[in-house]
């Protein structure tokens, strides 16, 4: 297989949402596939990560499995004690994600599946394991460059940039973006003049710091959860406000934007609404950002 | 063990930020202050001191390039030097994870940003003693 693509087979953020009202943009929480020839790259163990599993199962010969999570929350890894390739001796996975050293990866993923949380310990994985360690910031694997960064969630998190047949995607499902803007004026009345004038430096250079690593890219898969009410009841649960990652996008000068780990509470109409709004802001600022809603079995071609 | 003071005599305090601008906070905080004041923008660059001194006061960022603040006190804490080093965690981050990770790691405070070189000078002063000194007198 020649074909290079991006897959969504997990979109939700927090828990799976398999109720009717749903389905047209899916249940499953965070996974996404993107293939390159006979390497696969897959980001993040949610649900999503088993109907995925069940369609490589019968692949052959097996491609060049690297498996990154952005974190250890739930809905990131709790779909991999089901992941069938790693039941098979037919398959090599490699793992990577938070840790200072492979011990630590190893540890976080294995832990779900110890009694009395799983039947089965990842002992009884077939698949040829291993846990790596990055080179110099990257992990490499094949013709893709992936990179890690630290982002805005609660605990150590990545967002990864992954730059394949020279496009580069950045895949951050979970990090909310201007939490210090808030903070600052939450407290305005605190700091004398002099003072403001230094926090809102600190406050440029935090967003030119977070704007550079993601600066045109061509694909950003980002934290959506939110609309405006809800974050202002969430404010500080770790997820992004759709206003300011679209404002992040345009700034950035991101080609196409994917609105990802959508609410479990949102419906289908819900985020089409969420999506408009999204698409009016764009039209406001005279963008030519690019804004889709991931979709459970989108593909997109790379 | 390396003292935690320096040739300067004065108690060394260093912070770890990947911020410019709040480095010149930490610099406008100790101005007057009797302590010796080392800045580094990351891990990497801090580990050339930290891995030889203990510093009296040891301020650290969480989101930085490469390794993060609390993946970097976590290692600290396995070396000898660092078991105890006081260690104070100063973030735009404010989640109830990280709060606990740094309390695990015996942080003393966990102070979220935005924060002043009036509220860091305060914090200085009560962890190290320091206390605004007659700058002629200075090593």
């Amino acid at each position: 297989m020649s074909e290079n693509y991006l897959r969504f087979w997990g979109v939700r953020g927090s828990y799976a949402s398999p109720q009717t009202d749903k389905l047209g943009v899916g249940g499953n929480t965070s996974c996404v596939e993107i293939r390159a020839g006979n390497h696969l790259l897959i980001c993040d163990g949610g649900t999503g990560i088993i109907p995925l599993g069940d369609l490589l199962i019968s692949e052959s010969p097996t491609p060049e499995t690297l498996i990154v999570f952005t974190h250890y929350h739930w809905d990131h890894i709790c779909g991999l004690p089901f992941f069938q390739p790693a039941f098979s001796a037919e398959w090599k996975i490699r793992f990577f994600g938070p840790g200072q050293n492979v011990g630590d990866i190893e540890q976080r993923l294995s832990n779900q599946m110890k009694s009395p949380y799983f039947p089965i310990e990842i002992g009884s994985w077939a698949a040829d394991i291993e846990y790596v360690k990055p080179i110099e910031g990257k992990i490499p694997h094949g013709p893709f460059d992936v990179s890690y960064h630290n982002v805005h969630h609660p605990g150590t998190t990545y967002g990864y940039r992954v730059e394949i047949a020279g496009k580069v995607i950045i895949y951050m499902p979970d990090n909310e973006i201007d939490f210090l803007r808030s903070s600052i004026a939450q407290r305005t009345d605190e700091f004398t003049e002099e003072e403001h004038q230094m926090i809102a430096r600190i406050q440029r250079e935090e967003r030119d710091v977070e704007l550079s690593g993601v600066r045109r890219a061509d694909i950003l898969i980002h934290d959506a959860q939110y609309t405006p009410e809800d974050y202002s009841k969430k404010r500080g649960w770790g997820h992004s406000c759709y206003v300011d990652v679209v404002n992040f996008a345009i700034d950035a000068e991101i080609k196409v934007l994917y609105l990802y780990h959508h609410d479990p509470g949102h419906n289908d109409v819900q985020i089409a609404t969420i999506h408009q709004e999204c698409l009016a802001l764009v039209a406001e600022r005279g963008s030519s950002l690019q804004i889709h809603v991931a979709r459970e079995g989108a593909k997109i071609p790379l | 063990m390396a003292s935690s003071t320096t040739t300067s005599a004065f108690p060394l305090v260093v912070a770890v930020d990947d911020s410019s601008a709040m480095r010149v906070f930490f610099e406008q905080a100790v101005a007057g202050l009797g302590v010796d004041l080392r800045t580094f923008p990351s891990a990497a660059a801090a580990a050339a001191c930290l891995d030889t001194h203990q510093p009296a006061l040891l301020f650290l960022d969480i989101i930085m390039p490469a390794k993060d603040g609390l993946t970097y006190l976590q290692e600290l804490r396995l070396t000898s030097l660092h078991e105890k080093t006081q260690t104070i965690v100063v973030s735009s981050k404010d989640y109830a994870q990280d709060r606990a990770s740094a309390k695990d790691l015996g942080v003393l405070e966990f102070v979220a940003k935005p924060i002043t070189s009036r509220q860091l000078a305060e914090l200085i002063s009560r962890y190290t003693g320091a206390r605004a000194i007659d700058e002629s007198t200075r090593a």
